[in-house]
C-alpha cells in the first residue's frame, strides 16, 4: 500500500520509467511528466475524449486513468502516429478533409478513429457518427470529420 | 479537477483485494474500470483512503456458461458483453441493451459487475441484472455470499455491499428457449445516460403471455422490476388492448422525479410510451420464437 | 493603380482555392503549443475557491491547515492584492449606464456562484486543489433578485450599491409611428421569444500563464484569449506598466466562440501574482469552472409584435427585450453587447418602415454574459423569424413567399433598418431563392404533405438573416465602447533570406487565417506561400492590435495584408529593377520570381533580398530600401453578409426528440478566400445552432446555484447530432472594400436556431404550436403538445 510508485511502461516504442504519486492522472503524466503534450485535457470527466489515447491497443480516457494502472502497459498518443512532413494515414486524411480547426480534440479523435479503423465496423455513416459520438469536437460540425473516416474506412475496406 | 490523495493496492487476488478493503477502514473503494469512479474522484465527491486496484486479478474477464446462467466476472468490460456470442446467442436483450452503452472508448474500459456496483439509476447494467433475475457474487475477508439482484441495488448509488466485500462476478438467468424480448431506451444523445428504458421479457404459451418481466431505468432512484405490472400481464393474450391497459397501471405506478432533462410529467409519458413498444416488440419476437399456431 | 500591380481581381491564384492548412501539420502531430503545454522552470499553479453563494458579503475568510499542505506556497485573497492592481473598468458612453468594477478576486462580497473568492498558489494543481479543501469562508448571504424580471424592478436587491439600480443599461431605438401602424394592421402576431442561457464551451478551457521578468521588470501572459491586444492594454493600465514592458501572446488557442473574447478575472490575478511572487505563475480552468465562470450568452426575453398587411408586406415591429446580462458588465464590451445587438438587428434583412425596439440589460447574480458567436443576432433572428412564419401562417402564405416579398431587393441598397443599421449590397434575395433551390423546396413540402398525411411530425423551417462584418471605425463594435476596433495593421518584411514574415495584431484561434491571410499575401506579393510565416496572436507584433472577433479578420486582416503586400512588392520591383536594369514596369512576380516581360530575365526573391540587405554597395545607399512595410486598413464602415437557412425536422411523438433530416445553407460571403475554410466554419456554426436549439442550456435554480455544471448535464452536438449540411454559396456583387472578402465566421449560429424553431412549429402546426423558447429539448416539447391538446379538447 503506498502512494508513490515507480512505474515503467511503453509510450509510442519507447520504454520509460518514473516515480509517480498514485493519484496522478495517466493524462497529466504523459502531458507534464513526459512532455508528451499532444494529448489534451478538456473535461477531466470522462465526457469530452480530447485526453484519448490507446491503452494496450485499445482507445482509453487518460483522464481517468491514473498513471500507477499503466505500469507495464503500452500506450500509444498523437505523436506515436506521425511526424510533421510525414503524417500518418489518419493525420493525412484530416488535412485533407479539413478535420480540424483549432486542434484542441484533434489528438483525441484520431486515437479514437485508430481504434475504430481497427477494431469496428464502418461500414454507413451511422456508424462512423455513432462511433465517433464519445469525442466532442466544438468547431467542425464533425462533417468534414466523418468525411475523413469515410474515406479512411472504404480504403480500409470491411473489417474481417 | 484533481483526485484526492490516496493508498494505492494493486490487487493480486480477491483475497488480496478484499483484505486491502477491510484495511481501509471503510472507505476503501473497488476500481475496475473506472469509467464511473474516476470522474467522482477527479470531482472530489469520492475520496477513498485506499483504492483497490483490481484489473491485474486474473480470471476475472470471463463470461461462461454454468447451468442455466451467463457468468460475467469482474472484469468483463462492456465491449466483451457487446461482442461476446454467448451473450448475442443466449441473452439477445442484453445483446441489444448493450448497444446505448456510453461509447467505444468507455466501453472498452467500463465493466458490467462495476456498473453494477456504481448502481446509477439511468445506467442499463443494474437494470438488465434485475431483468435477468441477477445474482450477485461476493467476497470478503469473511468468505463468500451470494445475493439476489433486487436485494443487491437498495438505492440512487447506493448497494447492500459491506465496506470490505467486493463483487466477483454476476450471474444472469438465461431466459426460456424463444422467449420475446425487447429492449427500449431514450437518452438525449447517443451514449448519454437515459431518461428512461425499459426492458422486458415474456414467453408465450397457449397464446398467452407467461413468465411476463419488466424493468425499467431512470424513473425512480434505482432500477426496478415492475413486479405487479408484470402480474397484471401475465397469462393475458398479447392484445393491443391489453398493452394499453397494462401500460396505464405501469404509468399509474410510478412516482418519478423531476430533474433537469425531464419533468415527473414527461417521466412518465416516455415510461409508457417505450414499455408500450416493448411489450409489442417482445410479444411479437415470442411469437416467432415459438411458432405456435395462430 | 499603376500597371504594375497584379491585384488578387485581375490574377488569382491562391484566393479562392481549397488549399490544404498551414497550422494543420503541427496541430495533428500533437506539436501544437497551447498555454498548459507550457511548463516554465519554477512554475506555480492556481486553484480557486470560488464563491457557492449567489450574493453575499465575506465576513471572513479561514485558511486553516492550508498552509500546512505539502507544496502550497501562498494564500491570497482580496485584501492581501488590494494594492497590487486598479481594477479593469468597461466604460461605455451609453446614457444612463454604470460600469462595473472588475477585480482578480471578490472584494467585500460576492455576486455570483463561481466568483473566484481566494487564490491558493502551490507546485502542482493537486496540492492547490488539497489546500482548498481546508479553507472555509464566513458568508453572509444577501438578498437576491436571481431572475432578470426580479432583479429589473423597483426595490430589487443591489448587486452593485453603488449603480443604485440594477437596469445598467436601457436604450430604444424608434422610427416612424410603430403604435399606429399596430392599431391599423391586418394581421398582427406577436410572441414572448426567449433563448435561454449558453456558455460557448471552447474545447480548450481558460488557461494563463504569467512571466515576470525581474531584469526588465516585464510581464508577459500567454493566454488562451482571442483579443490578446485589448488584454495587453487594459492590464498594462491595471498594472501601471508602459507597452513596452506588458506583453501578451496568445498561442495555439483551443477554440473561443466568444468566450474568451473578454477580460478574466483569473487572467488579471495570475498577472498581479507572478509579479509579486516574482515566478511564473499558471492558471488553467477545469471544465467545471469554465462551465460555472466563463462568459455565457443569450438569456433575452423578447416581446414583440409584427405588423403586416393583407398581402404580407411587414408594416411595423415592436419589441421590449430585457436581458439578463449577469453580476458584471463585461471587459471590453459591456453587458449592452448582447441584448442591444437584439434591438439593433431585430428588424432583420426586411424592409419595413416603422420599428421601436426597447432594451434593458439587468444585473443578476450569474456569470457575466459576454461575447458569443452570433451575438444578439441569434436571439433577434429567432424571434423575428417565428413573427414571419405566424405571419405567413395567419396569411395563409407560404413562408418562402412572406420573406421574398419582404427581403430587402438588389436595388434598394443601401438600406436603412428601422434601427439605424444600414444594409449594404448583399445576396438577401438570391439566398433565399438558392436555398428554395438547393434543396426543391416544392419537392420537399410534398414530402412533408405525405409525411403529415400519415400522421407524423415532419416540418419545414426557413431562417433569413443579415449581419454586418469586417466593421471599421465608423461602427463600435459594442455600443458605446471606447475601444478602436475598426483599424487592423498588417506589419511584412522580407529578410535576407528571401523569407516572407507577415505580422498581424488579429489572433486565430481555430479559424485557419495563418492559411488564408498567407493565400492573400503570396497573391499580392508575388512569392509562394511556403516562403510566408503569418503571426498573430501577439500584442508585440504591430503597434496597435485588438484581435480576432465580430467576422472581422478576413475582412480588415485581409485588406491590411493587401495593402502593405503592396507596399513591399514595390518596394521589390523597385530593387529588382535596378539590379536587372529594367524599368520596374516591366516586371512581374509569380511564385517567388520576377521576371521581365521584355527579355525574360528572373531574379528569385531570395535573390533580391540577398542583394538588398547583404550585398554592400550592390544597391547605391541612396536608392537601397530595407523591404518591408506596415500599412493599417480601416473599411470605416461594416460590410453586410446575408444568408438563409432551411431546415427539415422530424419529431418521435413517443419521446419529442427532434431530428434534423435536412439542414441547408445558402450565403452570401462575397469573395471566397477558401472554399474549404469557409465550409467548415459554416459547419460548426451550424453545429453550435443546432445545440442552441435543441441541446444546450446553462440552468441556475431559483437559489442562483449552477444545475449544469458537468458536460453530462450540458448537453453539446455530438457526430450522431448532426445532420449532413448542404452549402450554397452565392457571391452577390462584391462589397466595396479591399479584396471583396466579407465576414462568415459567425452566421450558422444565427440561422439554425431560428430555422429549426420555424420547422418544429410547422411539424406541430395540426396542433396550432408555435414554439418560443429554445432549446426545445424533449419535456419543453412535451409541455407545448400537452397544453395545446388539453385547450383544443377543453
Amino acid at each position: 500500500m503506498e502512494d508513490r510508485a515507480t512505474i515503467t511502461l511503453t509510450v509510442n516504442g519507447l520504454t520509460q520509467t518514473r516515480a509517480v504519486d498514485a493519484r496522478l492522472l495517466l493524462s497529466d503524466f504523459l502531458r507534464h511528466d513526459l512532455g508528451l503534450t499532444g494529448t489534451h485535457v478538456g473535461c477531466e470527466h470522462g465526457v469530452c475524449g480530447a485526453c484519448t489515447i490507446l491503452l494496450d491497443g485499445r482507445s482509453a480516457r487518460s483522464c481517468l486513468t491514473l498513471a500507477i494502472q499503466a505500469d507495464g502497459a503500452t500506450i500509444e498518443t498523437v505523436e506515436g502516429l506521425g511526424r510533421m512532413g510525414d503524417l500518418g494515414r489518419v493525420q493525412q486524411a484530416f488535412r485533407d478533409h479539413h478535420g480540424l480547426q483549432c486542434g484542441f480534440c484533434t489528438p483525441g479523435f484520431l486515437m479514437t478513429i485508430t481504434d475504430m479503423l481497427r477494431h469496428h465496423p464502418l461500414e454507413t455513416d451511422d456508424q462512423i457518427r455513432e462511433a465517433l459520438s464519445g469525442n466532442i469536437c466544438r468547431c467542425t460540425g464533425y462533417q468534414h470529420i466523418v468525411d475523413a473516416v469515410r474515406e479512411l474506412a472504404r480504403a480500409r475496406g470491411p473489417l474481417t | 479537477m484533481k483526485p484526492a490523495r490516496f493508498d494505492y493496492v494493486r490487487a493480486e487476488s480477491i483475497a488480496h483485494a478484499v483484505e486491502a478493503l477491510a484495511g481501509a477502514g471503510g472507505d476503501g473503494k473497488v476500481l475496475a474500470g473506472g469509467q464511473s469512479l474516476m470522474p467522482m474522484m477527479n470531482f472530489r465527491l469520492v475520496k477513498p483512503s485506499v483504492l483497490v486496484d483490481i484489473n491485474r486479478i486474473p480470471d476475472l474477464d470471463r463470461i461462461t456458461l454454468e447451468a442455466g446462467t451467463l457468468r460475467l466476472g469482474a472484469l468483463v468490460r462492456h465491449r466483451m458483453t457487446a461482442e461476446d456470442v454467448l451473450v448475442a446467442r443466449h441473452i439477445p436483450v442484453l445483446h441489444a441493451a448493450m448497444k446505448h452503452v456510453a461509447h467505444l472508448t468507455v466501453r472498452n474500459r467500463g465493466t458490467f459487475c462495476g456498473s453494477v456496483c456504481h448502481a446509477d439509476p439511468a445506467a442499463e447494467m443494474p437494470m438488465m441484472t434485475l431483468l435477468l433475475d441477477g445474482t450477485i457474487h461476493i467476497a470478503s475477508p469473511r468468505g463468500t455470499r451470494t445475493m439476489p439482484a433486487r436485494d443487491f441495488l437498495i438505492g440512487s448509488l447506493a448497494t447492500a455491499l459491506e465496506p470490505d466485500e467486493m463483487v466477483t462476478a454476476v450471474d444472469l438467468a438465461i431466459p426460456a428457449d424463444g422467449t420475446g424480448w425487447a429492449f427500449e431506451e431514450f437518452s438525449r444523445r447517443h451514449g448519454d445516460y437515459a431518461l428512461a428504458a425499459v426492458a422486458v421479457l415474456m414467453e408465450r404459451r397457449d397464446g398467452r403471455a407467461r413468465n411476463v418481466r419488466i424493468a425499467m431505468m431512470g424513473i425512480a432512484d434505482t432500477a426496478l422490476r415492475l413486479s405487479d405490472v408484470e402480474a397484471a400481464l401475465e397469462g393475458r393474450e398479447g392484445t393491443a388492448e391489453a398493452f394499453d391497459e397494462v401500460v396505464a397501471r405501469l404509468k399509474a405506478s410510478l412516482a418519478p422525479n423531476s430533474d433537469l432533462n425531464a419533468s415527473a410529467d414527461y417521466r412518465r409519458h416516455l415510461a409508457g410510451a417505450l414499455a408500450r413498444r416493448a411489450l409489442a416488440d417482445a410479444w411479437d419476437r415470442a411469437r416467432e420464437a415459438h411458432m405456435e399456431p395462430a | 493603380m499603376t500597371a504594375f500591380d497584379a491585384s488578387v481581381e485581375m490574377r488569382p491564384k491562391l484566393v479562392g482555392q481549397r488549399i490544404k492548412r498551414t497550422e494543420d501539420p503541427r496541430l495533428l502531430t500533437g506539436s501544437g503549443r497551447y498555454v498548459d503545454d507550457m511548463n516554465p522552470q519554477g512554475v506555480l499553479h492556481v486553484a480557486l475557491l470560488r464563491s457557492d453563494q449567489p450574493h453575499a458579503r465575506i465576513r471572513s475568510i479561514d485558511v486553516g491547515e492550508a498552509f500546512a499542505v505539502p507544496g502550497v506556497v501562498a494564500i491570497f485573497d482580496a485584501g492581501d492584492i488590494a494594492g497590487d492592481f486598479k481594477p479593469a473598468i468597461p466604460t461605455s458612453r451609453m446614457k444612463g449606464y454604470y460600469a462595473t468594477p472588475f477585480r482578480p478576486l471578490a472584494e467585500g462580497k460576492v455576486r455570483y456562484v463561481g466568483e473566484p473568492v481566494v487564490a491558493v498558489v502551490a507546485e502542482s494543481r493537486y496540492a492547490a486543489e488539497d489546500a482548498l479543501e481546508l479553507i472555509s469562508i464566513d458568508y453572509e448571504p444577501l438578498p437576491v433578485a436571481v431572475s432578470k424580471d426580479e432583479a429589473a424592478v423597483d426595490g430589487a436587491p443591489l448587486l452593485h450599491e453603488e449603480a443604485g439600480t440594477n437596469v445598467i443599461i436601457s436604450r430604444t431605438f424608434a422610427r416612424g409611428d410603430v403604435d399606429a401602424v399596430i392599431a391599423a394592421a391586418p394581421v398582427v402576431v406577436k410572441g414572448r421569444f426567449r433563448m435561454t442561457r449558453k456558455t460557448p464551451m471552447p474545447m480548450e478551457t481558460r488557461s494563463y500563464l504569467a512571466e515576470w521578468d525581474r531584469r526588465r521588470q516585464a510581464l508577459t501572459l500567454h493566454s488562451s484569449t482571442n483579443i490578446p491586444g485589448i488584454i495587453c492594454d487594459v492590464l498594462g493600465t491595471c498594472l501601471d506598466l508602459p507597452g513596452n514592458r506588458i506583453r501578451v501572446v496568445a498561442p495555439d488557442v483551443g477554440g473561443s466562440f466568444g468566450g474568451k473574447g473578454s477580460l478574466n478575472h483569473e487572467e488579471m490575478l495570475v498577472c498581479v501574482l507572478a509579479r509579486k511572487l516574482e515566478r511564473p505563475v499558471k492558471f488553467v480552468a477545469d471544465r467545471m469552472e469554465d462551465l460555472t465562470a466563463m462568459s455565457q450568452a443569450f438569456d433575452e426575453t423578447i416581446e414583440a409584435e409584427l405588423a403586416v398587411d393583407a398581402d404580407g408586406h411587414l408594416l411595423g415591429l415592436k419589441a421590449d427585450v430585457i436581458g439578463d446580462i449577469g453580476a458584471y458588465s463585461i471587459y471590453p464590451w459591456t453587458g449592452a453587447l448582447e441584448p442591444v445587438q437584439v434591438v439593433s438587428f431585430l428588424p432583420g434583412p426586411y424592409r419595413m418602415e416603422h420599428y421601436r425596439g426597447r432594451v434593458r440589460g439587468v444585473l443578476t447574480p450569474k456569470p457575466p454574459t459576454g461575447p458569443y458567436r452570433g451575438v444578439g443576432r441569434p436571439s433577434s433572428t429567432f424571434a423575428m423569424e417565428r413573427l414571419m412564419d405566424m405571419a405567413a401562417r395567419k396569411l395563409g402564405m407560404d413562408p418562402a413567399e412572406i420573406r421574398r416579398r419582404n427581403l430587402v431587393t438588389a436595388e434598394e441598397f443601401p438600406y436603412r433598418t428601422g434601427s439605424g443599421i444600414i444594409w449594404d449590397r448583399s445576396a438577401f434575395q438570391e439566398c433565399l431563392q438558392g436555398v428554395c433551390d438547393l434543396v426543391d423546396y416544392p419537392a420537399l413540402v410534398r414530402q412533408r404533405d405525405a409525411a403529415r398525411a400519415e400522421g407524423r411530425w415532419v416540418g419545414i423551417g426557413f431562417a433569413s438573416y443579415a449581419e454586418l462584418t469586417g466593421i471599421g471605425s465608423r461602427i463600435a463594435v459594442a455600443p458605446g465602447m471606447p475601444i478602436n476596433t475598426g483599424t487592423e495593421t498588417a506589419s511584412i518584411r522580407i529578410d535576407a533570406t528571401g523569407a516572407v514574415t507577415a505580422a498581424f495584431g488579429i489572433s486565430s484561434h481555430g479559424q485557419g487565417l495563418e492559411t488564408t491571410l498567407a493565400q492573400v499575401v503570396a497573391d499580392e506579393l508575388g512569392c509562394r506561400m511556403e516562403d510566408i510565416e503569418i503571426q498573430h496572436g501577439d500584442s508585440a507584433l504591430v503597434p496597435m492590435g485588438t484581435g480576432t472577433y465580430a467576422s472581422r479578420s478576413a475582412v480588415l486582416g485581409g485588406g491590411a495584408a493587401t495593402k502593405t503586400a503592396r507596399v513591399v512588392k514595390t518596394k521589390v520591383l523597385k530593387a529588382a529593377a535596378f539590379l536587372m536594369d529594367v524599368p520596374a514596369e516591366d516586371l512581374e512576380a509569380e511564385g517567388g520570381v520576377i521576371r521581365a516581360r521584355s527579355s525574360n530575365a528572373t531574379m528569385t526573391f531570395r535573390e533580391v533580398a540577398h542583394a538588398v540587405y547583404a550585398q554592400m554597395g550592390r544597391i547605391p545607399h541612396e536608392q537601397r530600401e530595407d523591404l518591408v512595410g506596415s500599412e493599417s486598413y480601416d473599411p470605416y464602415l461594416g460590410t453586410a453578409c446575408a444568408s438563409t437557412h432551411l431546415a427539415m425536422v422530424e419529431i418521435d411523438p413517443a419521446t419529442f426528440a427532434v431530428t434534423v433530416t435536412r439542414f441547408a445553407v445558402a450565403e452570401d460571403c462575397g469573395r471566397i478566400i477558401n472554399p474549404l475554410i469557409v465550409d467548415g466554419q459554416v459547419h460548426g456554426a451550424v453545429a453550435q445552432g443546432i445545440g442552441a436549439a435543441l441541446l444546450e442550456e446553462v440552468v441556475h435554480d431559483d437559489g442562483g446555484q449552477l444545475l449544469t455544471a458537468s458536460l453530462a448535464d450540458y448537453l453539446v452536438p455530438i457526430a450522431s447530432t448532426m445532420p449532413q449540411i448542404e452549402i450554397l454559396h452565392v457571391e452577390a456583387e462584391l462589397p466595396n472594400n479591399i479584396g471583396g472578402f466579407r465576414g462568415m465566421g459567425e452566421g450558422g449560429t444565427i440561422g439554425a436556431p431560428a430555422a429549426i424553431a420555424n420547422a418544429v412549429s410547422d411539424a406541430l402546426a395540426p396542433l396550432g404550436i408555435e414554439v418560443d423558447t429554445l432549446p426545445v429539448a424533449p419535456d419543453r416539447l412535451f409541455r407545448l403538445v400537452q397544453a395545446a391538446r388539453a385547450s383544443a379538447s377543453g
